[in-house]
C-alpha cells in the first residue's frame, strides 16, 4: 500500500507540472495580450495612449519575452515564493484574489457533491431493487428531467419563481453585511438560506446521472451467484444487498471522484454568473476574456491540482472498497 | 414658495456627524469647509440628510459606475445642460492669449477626506508621477504631441504650461478623464515613490510586488481604476469615501459620507445629503434586474436599462415603488458601418474609397425595416452625424442617403465601377467576384448581428454579397493595424460630444477604423504603417490642429463646423439609425434628479447631475 501511494504521489507531481505547462500555453494562444485589451478599452473611452507608456507597461509585465522565460518566471514564483504573479486587470497579486473565491467554490461544490450522493444512493439502490415499480419509474422520470434541464436555465427559473412567489431575489451566498462576518450560528443559517438554491441547481443533474449509473450497475450485480449465495446463507435482504453488490456497483462512481471537483467548478461557471455566486467560476471566465493570464493560469492550475488530488482520493477509496485493486499493485 | 418647501430638518451638517463633533473627534463643520465652499443649487429644492443609496456593479471590475456616482470631482466640471464648463475644485482659471498657459486658482482651505489640506503640491505630485515614463498611461499629462509642465505659484495657484497651444484641455479636465490629476495625495502616495522614499523599491519587493510601480498602482491608483476603491486608506476628495472596499471577492462595496466634503446647498448645508452608498457586486444582470423590480435599487441606469427590459420595468413601477426617467444617449447611431479605406488590397481600397460605392450601399439599406424589427420601432434613419440635441446638428448631414431606393443604389454602385454579373450579383470591373466580409462582436452588442443579418438580405437583393464575421474583441483590435479587413462595425460615439470624439467625422485616432492608417499619419503613434491621407482628410486634420490650439470657444465651434462640412461631403462611414432614448430607474422618494438626463461616457451620467444633492424625501 505504501508503494502504491508513493508511486501515485510521484506521478501527481509530474502531472501537476505538465498541467501548469499546458495551462500557461493555452492562455497565451489567443491573439494579443492583456495590454491589447486594456489599450483598446482606453481608446474606446476616448483616452489617448502614449505608445511609450504602453511599451513600458509591456516590459514591466514581461510581455514579449519568449514563452519559456515567461513560464519559468511564473512557475518559479509559485514554487519558490508561493507567488502566483499579478492580476493585470485587478492590478493586485493573484493570491489575494483567488483564495476566498476558491474556498467558496470548494465549500459549495463539496456540499453539492454530498447532497448528490445522499440523494442518489438510496434512490439508485431502491430503483434497482424494485425494478419497474412505480417508485422506479418516478425516479427514472425525475432523473431524466434533472439531466435534461440546463443548469443555468434551472437557476433562472428558480430566481423567477422565488421573485414572483415570495418577492425575494435569490442570489449570492450571504445577505448584505454577512459576507465579511465571522462564522457563527447566525452566519451558517444565513449561508444555508442562500446556498440551497445553487446546491439544488448544481446537484440535480449529477444526482440524476448517479441514479442511472448506480441502478444499472446494481442490476448487473444482483443477478450474480454470490448474491444468491448470500441470501441462501440467511443474510437479511438489506445486508445481502448493501454488504456486497452495492459496494461493487459503487466502483465506477468512486473511480470518477477525481473528475467531480473540476467538473463541478467548470459546469458551475454559468450558474455562478446567473446566481451571482462569489466562486472561482466567474473570475475564471472574466480573466480568460480579458487575457489576464496569471489570474487565469492560477485558477486553471489549481483546478488541475484539485483533479489530481481527487484522483488520488478516488484511488484510495477504490483500493479500500475493492481489494482487487490493492492486490494489483503488489 | 421656496421657503415653504424647505424642510424643517435642514441643518448645517448631517446628524450622523453631530456626535463626532461633540466628542471632539471631528472639528465643527465651519472649520471643515473651505473659505468659499462650492454652492450648489439643488435641482428641485433643499433636501434632508440621511439614507443609503442602493445600486449595483456588474461584476468586480465595473469601476465606471463608481466613477459615475462618486468620483466625478475634477478641477472643473460640466454644467447640467452639458453646455458650459463650471468651477469645481478650481474656483477660477485664466487662459493666456496664446492658449499655452492655463492658470488655475484652487479654493482656499480644501481638505482631503482625512482632514489634511489639499493644495497645489498634490497636483504637482500627480503630474510628476504621471509623467514618469514607466508609470501608468497618464492621459493628457503624457500626450507626446503636446507635453505639459506644471508651475506652482502658491498653495492655491498653479499653471499648466503646454508646449503648443491647447484649446481642448478644459474639456479634457471637465470630462471623466479630468479626475486623474486631482486623485493623488502627496503625503500618502509619496511613500511608494523612489523619488521621495529611497527604500520604496525594496519595500515594494517585501510587500510582494516586483516593482515600485506595481505597488504604487495597488495602493495609490490614479483616476478611476478599479483598484482605487480597494484601499480605504487612500485619501480622496469625493462626496463619499470607501468603507467596505472593492476586492476580488467582495459581494458589495459601501461608501460613507466624507465629512470634509467641500460643497454646500443654497442654504449653507454641507453636502452630500445621502449618508451611505451600497453597491451590490453581481455578475448576474438577471439578479440586478430582479433587484430593481423588487425595489431594492434606488437609482440605476447602467446594465439594467436595456430595450428588452423596458416593458418589464414599466409594468413593475407600482409594485417596486420606483419611477422611470428619460435618458438621451450621446451616441448618434445604433451601428456604424466602416469600410476600410486603407485596405491593403489595392482593388478593394480603390472601391471602398469611392464615395459612390458607399452611397450605393447606404441607399440599398432599408432602415425602416431594421428599426421595426430590431428596435421595436424606436429611433429614425440617421447617418453618423451630430444628434438633433447638439448645436452642431445639421439635418442634411444626418439624413443624406438614408432613403431606401434600390434604383438609386444600383446607379451609384455602377458609377463606382461595379459590374452586374449573370447571377444578378455585382463583380469588380475586371469580372472578379466581390464578397465583402464585415466584422462584428456579438458579445459586445447582441443587436449588431441581428441588424447585420437584415442588411445582408437587403444587400443581397441589391446585388452585393455580404459575409458576417462574428469574432472576439481582441482579434477585432489586432486586425486593425494589419489593414486586412473589409469593414468593421461599432457604436455611434460622438453624437453629442462632437468636438471631443470626432472619430467618424475625420480620421482622428485608433477608433477611426475606416481610415486607421490615415489616423496614424495624424497622431504619429505608429509611423511604420502611417499613410498620407486624401486631400480632404488632410484639410480636416489641419483644421483640427488649429482647433486644438484655439483658445476662443466660438472660433473652435467655427473650425469644427468646417471639419463637419468636409465629413458630410466625403461621407466616410455609413450609419443606420438614431438610437431611441433609454431610461433610468429611481425610487419614488429619491428626489432632485432631473426627469431627463444626457447619457455619455465623457459626460459621466449621472455625475453631472450632482448625486450629492439627491436625497430621500420623508414619506
Amino acid at each position: 500500500m505504501l508503494r502504491f501511494v508513493t508511486s501515485r504521489l510521484i506521478a501527481m507531481v509530474l502531472t501537476i507540472w505538465a498541467v501548469s505547462f499546458v495551462a500557461f500555453a493555452i492562455i497565451q494562444l489567443p491573439p494579443g495580450d492583456y495590454l491589447t485589451t486594456y489599450m483598446a478599452t482606453l481608446a474606446a473611452n476616448g483616452d489617448r495612449v502614449d505608445p511609450a507608456a504602453i511599451e513600458a507597461l509591456r516590459r514591466q509585465y514581461g510581455f514579449g519575452e519568449p514563452y519559456l522565460v515567461q513560464y519559468w518566471k511564473w512557475v518559479s514564483g509559485i514554487v519558490l515564493r508561493g507567488d502566483f504573479g499579478q492580476s493585470f486587470e485587478w492590478k493586485a497579486p493573484v493570491t489575494t484574489l483567488i483564495w476566498g473565491r476558491l474556498g467558496n467554490s470548494i465549500l459549495l461544490e463539496g456540499l453539492a457533491v454530498i447532497v448528490m450522493w445522499l440523494v442518489a444512493l438510496p434512490i439508485g439502490i431502491y430503483a434497482a431493487v424494485r425494478k419497474y415499480s412505480l417508485g422506479d419509474y418516478l425516479a427514472t422520470i425525475g432523473g431524466f428531467i434533472g439531466l435534461a434541464i440546463p443548469n443555468f436555465f434551472f437557476a433562472l427559473i428558480l430566481m423567477y419563481l422565488s421573485f414572483v412567489w415570495f418577492g425575494e431575489t435569490i442570489g449570492g451566498l450571504f445577505s448584505p453585511g454577512m459576507e465579511n462576518a465571522r462564522w457563527s450560528l447566525e452566519r451558517i443559517w444565513d449561508f444555508a438560506s442562500h446556498a440551497w438554491a445553487p446546491i439544488l441547481v448544481l446537484s440535480t443533474a449529477g444526482t440524476a446521472e448517479l441514479i442511472r449509473i448506480l441502478r444499472a450497475n446494481l442490476l448487473d450485480e444482483l443477478k450474480k451467484p454470490y448474491v444468491t449465495t448470500a441470501r441462501a446463507k440467511g443474510l437479511s435482504e438489506t445486508r445481502a444487498i448493501l454488504k456486497y453488490p452495492v459496494r461493487v456497483a459503487l466502483n465506477p462512481l468512486v473511480s470518477t471522484i477525481g473528475w467531480l471537483l473540476p467538473a463541478l467548478v467548470s459546469s458551475s461557471v454559468i450558474v455562478s454568473v446567473v446566481l451571482n455566486l462569489p466562486t472561482a467560476g466567474p473570475l475564471l471566465l472574466r480573466s480568460l476574456t480579458s487575457q489576464d493570464m496569471y489570474l487565469a493560469g492560477a485558477i486553471i492550475m489549481l483546478l488541475g491540482i484539485l483533479t489530481v488530488i481527487g484522483t488520488l482520493i478516488s484511488d484510495l477509496i477504490l483500493a479500500w472498497i475493492d481489494p482487487r485493486i490493492r492486490y494489483g499493485s503488489r | 414658495m421656496l421657503a415653504a418647501a424647505a424642510p424643517a430638518l435642514a441643518q448645517q451638517q448631517s446628524p450622523v456627524l453631530d456626535a463626532l463633533v461633540e466628542s471632539g473627534e471631528l472639528p465643527p463643520v465651519a472649520e471643515r469647509l473651505p473659505a468659499n465652499p462650492l454652492v450648489v443649487t439643488p435641482v428641485e429644492g433643499v433636501g434632508t440628510y440621511g439614507g443609503t443609496w442602493r445600486s449595483a456593479l456588474r461584476g468586480g471590475l465595473d469601476n465606471a459606475w463608481i466613477a459615475r456616482t462618486v468620483a466625478y470631482d475634477g478641477l472643473v466640471r460640466y454644467d447640467r445642460e452639458w453646455k458650459q464648463i463650471i468651477p469645481n475644485l478650481a474656483e477660477s482659471w485664466e487662459v493666456s492669449a496664446d492658449a499655452k498657459t492655463y492658470t488655475f486658482k484652487l479654493r482656499e482651505g480644501l481638505k482631503w477626506n482625512n482632514g489634511k489640506p489639499f493644495t497645489t503640491a498634490d497636483i504637482a505630485f500627480a503630474v510628476e508621477l504621471l509623467k514618469e515614463p514607466s508609470y501608468s498611461v497618464g492621459g493628457f499629462v503624457k500626450n507626446p504631441n503636446n507635453p505639459v509642465d506644471i508651475e506652482v505659484v502658491d498653495d492655491t495657484t498653479f499653471k499648466f504650461v503646454f508646449e503648443k497651444p491647447n484649446g481642448v484641455i478644459m474639456d479634457e479636465l471637465a470630462s471623466v478623464n479630468g479626475f486623474s490629476i486631482v486623485s493623488l495625495n502627496k503625503e500618502y502616495c509619496s511613500q511608494f515613490y523612489p523619488k521621495y522614499n529611497p527604500d520604496a523599491a525594496e519595500q515594494a519587493k517585501a510587500a510582494g510586488f516586483e516593482t515600485w510601480e506595481l505597488w504604487m498602482t495597488d495602493r495609490c491608483s490614479w483616476a478611476t481604476e478599479t483598484i482605487r476603491w480597494a484601499n480605504p486608506e487612500l485619501p480622496m476628495m469625493n462626496a463619499w469615501k470607501v468603507k467596505e472596499p472593492l476586492t476580488g471577492s467582495a459581494t458589495r462595496v459601501t461608501f460613507e459620507r466624507n465629512p470634509y466634503y467641500w460643497k454646500v446647498d443654497t442654504e449653507g448645508n454641507q453636502l452630500p445629503y445621502i449618508d451611505n452608498l451600497e453597491m451590490r457586486v453581481s455578475d448576474s444582470v438577471e439578479e440586478l434586474t430582479l433587484l430593481a423590480l423588487n425595489g431594492e435599487i434606488d437609482f440605476q441606469d447602467r446594465h439594467i436599462a436595456t430595450v428588452a427590459n423596458q416593458p418589464l420595468f414599466y409594468d413593475g413601477q407600482e409594485a417596486g415603488d420606483y419611477r422611470m426617467g428619460e435618458e438621451i444617449q450621446s451616441s448618434s447611431n445604433t451601428m456604424v458601418i466602416q469600410f476600410n479605406l486603407n485596405h491593403v488590397d489595392p482593388k478593394r481600397r480603390e472601391l471602398f474609397q469611392n464615395k459612390d460605392f458607399r452611397i450605393g450601399i447606404s441607399h440599398a439599406i432599408d432602415r425602416a425595416e431594421i428599426i421595426d424589427v430590431v428596435f421595436t420601432g424606436q429611433g429614425e434613419p440617421f447617418q453618423v452625424a451630430p444628434r438633433p440635441e447638439s448645436p452642431f446638428y445639421n439635418e442634411e448631414y444626418a439624413k443624406q442617403y438614408t432613403e431606401f431606393d434600390p434604383a438609386l443604389a444600383a446607379q451609384h454602385l455602377e458609377a463606382a465601377g461595379l459590374i452586374k454579373g449573370g447571377d444578378g450579383m455585382y463583380t469588380f470591373a475586371d469580372g472578379s467576384p466581390l464578397v465583402i466580409t464585415i466584422d462584428t462582436i456579438a458579445s459586445l452588442r447582441p443587436e449588431w448581428p441581428d441588424m447585420l443579418e437584415l442588411i445582408q438580405l437587403q444587400l443581397q437583393a441589391a446585388g452585393i454579397k455580404l459575409e458576417i464575421n462574428n469574432i472576439d474583441r481582441t482579434l477585432y483590435y489586432e486586425k486593425r493595424p494589419l489593414g486586412d479587413y473589409d469593414a468593421q462595425v461599432w457604436g455611434g460615439d460622438g453624437g453629442l460630444d462632437v468636438v471631443q470624439e470626432p472619430r467618424y467625422y475625420m480620421a482622428s485616432g485608433d477608433e477611426s477604423v475606416w481610415a486607421y492608417r490615415w489616423a496614424q499619419w495624424f497622431n504619429g503613434s505608429r509611423p511604420e504603417i502611417a499613410e498620407e491621407p486624401a486631400e480632404w482628410a488632410k484639410q480636416q486634420m489641419d483644421l483640427y490642429n488649429q482647433l486644438r490650439g484655439e483658445g476662443d470657444p466660438d472660433k473652435r465651434t467655427e473650425l469644427m463646423k468646417q471639419i463637419l462640412t468636409l465629413g458630410q461631403e466625403n461621407f466616410p462611414v455609413i450609419g443606420v439609425s438614431l438610437p431611441g432614448n433609454t431610461y433610468y430607474i429611481a425610487k419614488n422618494n429619491m428626489r432632485n434628479i432631473p426627469p431627463t438626463l444626457f447619457q455619455a461616457y465623457l459626460f459621466p451620467t449621472p455625475a453631472p447631475y450632482d448625486p450629492f444633492q439627491w436625497y430621500f424625501a420623508a414619506e
